[in-house]
């Protein structure tokens, strides 16, 4: 910033440039053996018939490629996870946006105290998380049934098993919303909402008027880095029906963990992974698109 | 009286949503105090009729849930030492130092946070298995030592930190280690609390990469160890309500103590979107 240091800052201080040197190279070789390597051998691996175990590695061709869009399992499993990323998302965004309103509210007291509350389930590990909903969605002893007075077969029932894996993840997942929006809610400028008062707008006129269009950028944030890992679910599926009944609750990264590590396909797991990997590529590219169209406009 | 209205509706939806987070966790408590035999009752309290600690001596004797429990502290803690370490560094060599390429680093180590974990993690086991390293911690720790997140949350923070502060101490003749570990990390101690609470949550949630690598039961970790009680054929629930209190409660308490923290690290983060 400062010219003057600048210059010196070129030519740097002994300890500066052992520093400088020691933390370049560590950056470069740990994303390069972590991340470009491996990227590499995965897109390498899906042309081979690669399994770990049996130590094979056989070349052959575009079979992988091939088998993934003649897969119907595969087809099955990206609709499944389309619908599933999109709902969350949607319930994500919604609840978020009408707990944060209420919350902001100055008719509420104890807000931080609703806050903790609905935050809680964020930072509880999923892992743990998803062995006790199990237990809520049993349809003879679950806590589901019995407060809903109803006699649902959550997990084995084709009708409500992804519905179950949804319940489970907007429980845990809403709360971020609420606490991101909220921030983004006190951020905004104080006198607009004055001046709108002044001019005799209602509350819901001063929501979607003012709050919504000035919350769009924390919203869009929200949008994509949920669809991001929403595309990546897995844990919930492999602890709740493991894709069943049937193939309900195939979602793509549970497919990818099917074939990788339960039957040990390397090859075929890796072509999976880069076709998904493609795909949420180019959704976040479409993302950016619509949200810079949006802000310039 | 409209407001009054209001303020009833409105209360009672937040409560409504408060019960709804909250009642899975005290429902996980209250069974993991009952036996088998009263949790597979169909007319069952919601509390347990009286407090049976058995599940829990069972599972730490039984089980081994202590050396679960302490093998995911140290791992848990370690990462979030590892990477708050590294973090910090590359962040005040991203920020403060100018060099060729800096930029071109800086973009490539965010664009490795857009490739999703299963494109990875196929040959990052085949890579284990080469240098025999499964079943050694050296497989869970090296593979983390470093995070795009954290380094990018550090770097933002040290463009906090005037120029003018690094200069004086370099005329002072402080060289460049002396004042990152005396100037530099001190005065980041705020975001390196919030980042902290997260790396070490993350760490402790980890369930994948550790279930792959780790093989025998001493070394497990308690987010893995918990597959015990998912038996295919019975399930000890109440060994398992038990077990994951074992896992979700410390984390609880760390939450309200720290809720402060959370909530700040939270919004600062997206704050950048």
């Amino acid at each position: 910033m400062a010219h003057r240091s600048n210059e010196k800052n070129a030519l740097g201080s002994r300890s500066e440039i052992i520093l400088r040197n020691i933390m370049v190279i560590s950056l470069i070789a740990f994303f390069t053996v972590f991340f470009v390597i491996p990227i590499i051998m995965a897109l390498v691996g899906s042309f081979f018939q690669w399994n770990p175990l049996k130590l094979q590695f056989n070349f052959l061709g575009i079979e992988n490629w091939k088998g993934v869009f003649t897969s119907e399992l595969f087809w099955r499993s990206m609709g499944n996870t389309i619908v599933f990323a999109v709902a969350a998302t949607v319930f994500r965004v919604i609840l978020g946006l009408a707990l944060s309103h209420a919350l902001y509210s100055r008719l509420i007291r104890h807000k931080t105290l609703y806050r903790t509350f609905y935050y809680l389930p964020t930072i509880t590990p999923m892992i743990a998380v998803a062995f006790v909903w199990k237990f809520i969605f049993d349809p003879q002893l679950g806590l589901l049934n019995k407060i809903l007075n109803s006699d649902i077969n959550w997990l084995f029932d084709d009708r409500y098993a992804l519905i179950a894996i949804l319940i489970l993840t907007i429980w845990k997942d809403f709360g971020y919303a609420v606490v991101i929006l909220l921030g983004g809610m006190y951020s905004l400028p104080k006198d607009c909402y004055e001046a709108a008062e002044i001019d005799g707008a209602g509350a819901w006129q001063r929501f979607w008027r003012l709050t919504l269009p000035l919350l769009k950028p924390t919203i869009l944030f929200i949008v994509i880095t949920s669809l991001i890992s929403y595309f990546q679910t897995y844990i919930p599926v492999m602890v709740l029906t493991q894709g069943g009944p049937g193939t309900q609750t195939y979602l793509a990264t549970y497919l990818i963990y099917d074939e990788a590590f339960v039957k040990y396909n390397f090859g075929y797991a890796s072509a999976l992974s880069f076709v998904l990997f493609l795909f949420i590529a180019v959704l976040t590219g479409i993302s950016f698109k619509v949200s810079g169209k949006n802000n310039a406009s | 009286m409209k407001r009054k209205i209001s303020m009833v509706i409105l209360n009672a939806a937040l409560l409504f949503f408060s019960i709804t987070t909250t009642l899975p966790f005290i429902w996980m408590l209250c069974s993991s105090f009952k036996t088998n035999v009263e949790i597979n009752s169909q007319a069952q309290n919601f509390f347990p009729q009286q407090l049976m600690l058995q599940n829990y001596t069972n599972v730490l004797t039984k089980f081994d849930f202590l050396q679960y429990f302490i093998n995911s502290l140290i791992y848990a803690l370690l990462i979030t030492v590892i990477t708050i370490y590294t973090s910090t560094l590359s962040g005040f060599v991203l920020s403060k130092y100018r060099f060729k390429g800096r930029q071109l680093l800086f973009t490539g180590i965010l664009l490795t946070m857009m490739v999703p974990g299963v494109v990875t993690i196929i040959p990052r086991y085949s890579t284990m298995q080469l240098l025999g390293w499964i079943d050694t911690y050296k497989a869970l720790i090296v593979p983390s030592s470093f995070t795009a997140f954290g380094i990018f949350m550090m770097r933002q923070a040290c463009f906090s930190i005037p120029d003018e502060m690094l200069e004086a101490a370099r005329i002072d003749g402080a060289n460049e280690f002396y004042i990152f570990h005396r100037i530099i990390f001190p005065q980041l101690q705020n975001s390196i609390v919030s980042i902290a609470i997260f790396q070490f949550l993350w760490a402790w949630d980890d369930y994948l990469w550790p279930y792959l690598m780790i093989r025998t039961g001493e070394k497990s970790l308690l987010s893995v160890a918990l597959n015990l009680f998912n038996g295919r054929y019975s399930t000890d629930y109440a060994g398992l309500f038990a077990a994951t209190s074992i896992a979700i409660l410390p984390v609880v308490v760390f939450y309200i103590v720290f809720q402060k923290r959370f909530i700040e690290g939270v919004s600062s983060s997206s704050l950048k979107g």
